[in-house]
């Protein structure tokens, strides 16, 4: 079953910064499409419930050192 | 020990939500330390440690995130930073490793803390709709969350409460602040059968509304999330520097690689690196946009995205549909002439022949014809019906025997065996019925007023006129006169004859008119407009005009709270009925254009003087990361500035 989650993060400083986790955050297991936006903060992603699970993407979010919020 | 365990618990959490400013502050007093006691005292291997302390502090988070875009194959600032402080440390310069750290460090946590501020100014719009709602089930009151309630449900709303869903008055009467959905600040009042918004404020008394939409099926949601997409989306601006930094930031890998060579100088080509970061140029254009976009929204006006604000700031004309943008949209009969027939059975006939008519104007005649409170004068002064009158008194009128509409010229009917025909001086010239000249004087002098004059024909004889009027707002003028005075053409577009455009046109100031239009002809004039060179927005309703409106540059739909489809799809939809947000819209959005501008003036300037100052050797590393970090906060900031526009 495919399912969608979203995310804040307020504290990207660059747009690069945004890049990067969207790169990371696709890559990741049963990630199926993502979408990160520098200039509002916003994390959606689409996955597999079976394969993925949000705290999966928010550990990610973490590692790159950003600070993940729900939305 | 149970005290020591909440205390580290506590200590945890406060170093969680503060481990940026935390870092910040450690490593500045690390370098502080190092650098002073390298600078006044002969203790050099401990101002050393300090150095080293302070760049792997400040240093560890920046290189991990570079480690990452390593790793992602994107090249950005941070891995740059990280190669320019550990080449540093590998030279000796041990100053100059924690400076750059240091330095950068602060400049994304400051950063970071102002794009905060931006990107919360919708949080006051989510914060709007509360979490629960009263909802009358079973016959009794019962409290549930806001999004369960059901399309069709009773919901109970107390004076000084917020309106949780989106619904109908049903009982009960009240002033309402609609502020948050339209950005009208005086309080609107709603009674049995209005319409009423999630997120707004019930004033005044107890309303029961039934519910229309409720959770994410609301105005007030559809808006933000319009808000967020527009944020989101590209202007060209954006785009172009986008495409542009492809180019630019290898360029520099390759201008560093080449200095390198020729000097044999790494901290030259290092700093070249640091200073050669596009920052600035990068994030002002997109912060000048979140915030005007922000901002417009919190005073009713959405923009559909940065491209769509990008071309509005360029308008230089506006066209505005005249009935129901410039005037209130509410026709009423001004006056009724009877020519050898009493005025009241002009009146009266005129009503029958229009009664299955939907045009504005035979409502208008209809709506007098049943009020008995009308006074009736023969080609007199005007006398203006109230509404109240019309639903107080409405009297039965017959149907027509038979009736046809002549689109855009009035109607003909049949009935008691006359034929009835109500309409312009086109139809009589279509069906050849003679016009007296006492009739047209009193026409032409109705229309020298602004108002529309029709003519009544029983059996091919002008029996009498009936003259409408719409009144202007009162803010129009004020409105056309703000928006020349910013250097805008205003036109007015109007399906009226000549003589009743050009009567309106002097009376609200508007430079230009165009008269006797169809509806499709609307269109057709804003393409000649668009082909003649100017950027046009197009005022109107949102849904009789929709096709104008999207063949302007800038289609700007009046009064969009209560249409889904003009939020949808408008440029720009002004959530209230009022004309004085397009002044508003198009002065933010021209100061939006000049801030884009500014803000990539500033980093094209700041990155060409630093790059010079390298080549020629007077920048060091530390003083260009300081000035490359400093001209990013300063774009946004200025960027900021549209936020209070």
């Amino acid at each position: 079953m495919s399912e969608t989650t979203q995310f804040r993060v307020m504290d990207f400083d660059c747009p690069t910064c945004a890049t990067t986790v969207e790169r990371a955050l696709s890559k990741v297991n049963g990630v199926e499409s993502v979408e990160v936006h520098y200039s509002t903060g916003r994390v959606e992603i689409q996955y597999d419930t079976q394969i993925a699970d949000p705290i999966t993407f928010e550990q990610t979010i973490a590692n790159q050192g950003y600070t993940p919020q729900s939305a | 020990m149970k005290g020591s365990g909440i205390n580290a618990q506590l200590v945890t959490r406060y170093y969680r939500k503060h481990r940026k400013a935390i870092i910040v502050s450690v490593t500045g007093l690390l370098y502080a330390g190092g650098w002073s006691l390298g600078y006044l005292t002969t203790l050099d291997t401990t101002s050393t440690t300090l150095l080293i302390l302070a760049a792997l502090v400040g240093g560890y988070d920046i290189a991990k995130t570079a480690y990452h875009e390593v790793k992602s194959r994107t090249l950005g600032i941070k891995t740059l930073v990280t190669l320019a402080a550990v080449g540093a440390i590998g030279i000796g310069s041990y100053w100059e490793a924690a400076a750059v750290v240091f330095l950068f460090a602060l400049g994304s946590y400051l950063e970071g803390r102002t794009m905060r501020k931006t990107r919360n100014a919708l949080e006051e719009l989510l914060e709007m709709t509360p979490d629960t709602a009263t909802v009358r089930r079973d016959g009794e009151q019962k409290e549930v969350p806001a999004r369960e309630v059901e399309e069709g449900e009773i919901v109970i709303v107390k004076p000084g409460e917020k309106i949780p869903v989106d619904g109908d008055v049903v009982d009960g009467e009240s002033a309402v602040n609609q502020a948050p959905v339209t950005g009208e600040s005086a309080p609107v009042y709603k009674a049995q059968a209005d319409g009423v918004y999630a997120g707004t404020v019930n004033q005044e008394g107890a309303l029961e509304v039934r519910t229309t939409g409720a959770g994410s099926d609301t105005t007030l949601q559809r808006i933000i999330r319009r808000v967020e997409e527009a944020q989101e989306a590209q202007s060209p601006t954006e785009s172009f520097i986008d495409r542009f930094a492809k180019y630019y930031t290898p360029g520099i890998i390759a201008l560093s690689i080449t200095a390198y060579a020729f000097t044999q100088n790494a901290i030259l080509s290092l700093t070249l690196l640091v200073i050669g970061c596009p920052g600035a140029l990068v994030i002002g254009p997109p912060v000048s946009i979140v915030s005007a976009i922000g901002n417009a929204a919190r005073n009713g006006v959405l923009m559909k995205g940065g491209e769509h604000l990008e071309r509005a700031g360029k308008i230089d004309l506006v066209a505005f549909d005249k009935t129901g943008t410039l005037t209130k949209g509410e026709t009423i009969v001004a006056d009724v002439a009877g020519f050898d027939t009493k005025a009241s059975d002009v009146l009266e006939l005129a009503a029958i022949a229009e009664k299955k008519s939907e045009h504005h104007l035979g409502e208008a005649i209809l709506n007098a014809a049943q009020s008995e409170g009308a006074t009736i004068t023969d080609g007199g002064t005007a006398t203006i019906q109230t509404d109240d009158a019309v639903a107080t008194d409405a009297r039965p009128l017959p149907d027509p025997d038979d009736f046809d509409v002549v689109p855009g010229k009035g109607v003909v009917a049949q009935y008691d065996g006359c034929e009835i025909v109500v309409g312009n001086r086109a139809l009589l010239d279509e069906r050849e019925i003679g016009l007296p000249e006492d009739v047209a004087v009193y026409v032409r002098e109705r229309e020298t007023r602004g108002e529309t004059a029709v003519h009544v024909v029983r059996d091919g004889v002008v029996i009498g006129a009936i003259a409408l009027r719409d009144e202007l707002r009162e803010t129009a003028p004020s409105v056309i006169a703000q928006l020349q005075d910013t250097g805008i053409e205003t036109v007015m577009l109007t399906g009226d004859n000549e003589r009743t455009a050009r009567a309106v046109a002097e009376e609200v100031g508007i430079d230009d008119y165009r008269a006797e239009l169809f509806p499709e002809d609307k269109q057709t004039v804003i393409e000649e407009f668009c082909e003649a060179g100017h950027v046009v927005a197009m005022a109107g309703d949102g849904i009789n005009d929709a096709p104008s409106l999207a063949t302007a540059d800038v289609g700007v739909a009046m009064g969009a709270a209560g249409t889904d489809t003009a939020i949808e799809t408008a440029d720009m939809a002004l959530m209230a009925d009022d004309l004085e947000r397009i002044p508003y819209a198009v002065v933010l959005s021209k100061a939006t254009r000049w801030n884009v501008y500014e803000n990539v003036g500033l980093a094209v300037l700041t990155v060409t003087i630093l790059l010079a100052g390298v080549l020629t050797s007077s920048v060091t590393l530390a003083l260009g990361m300081l000035v490359h970090e400093a001209s990013v906060l300063a774009v946004i900031l200025n960027g900021m500035r549209l936020l209070r526009h």
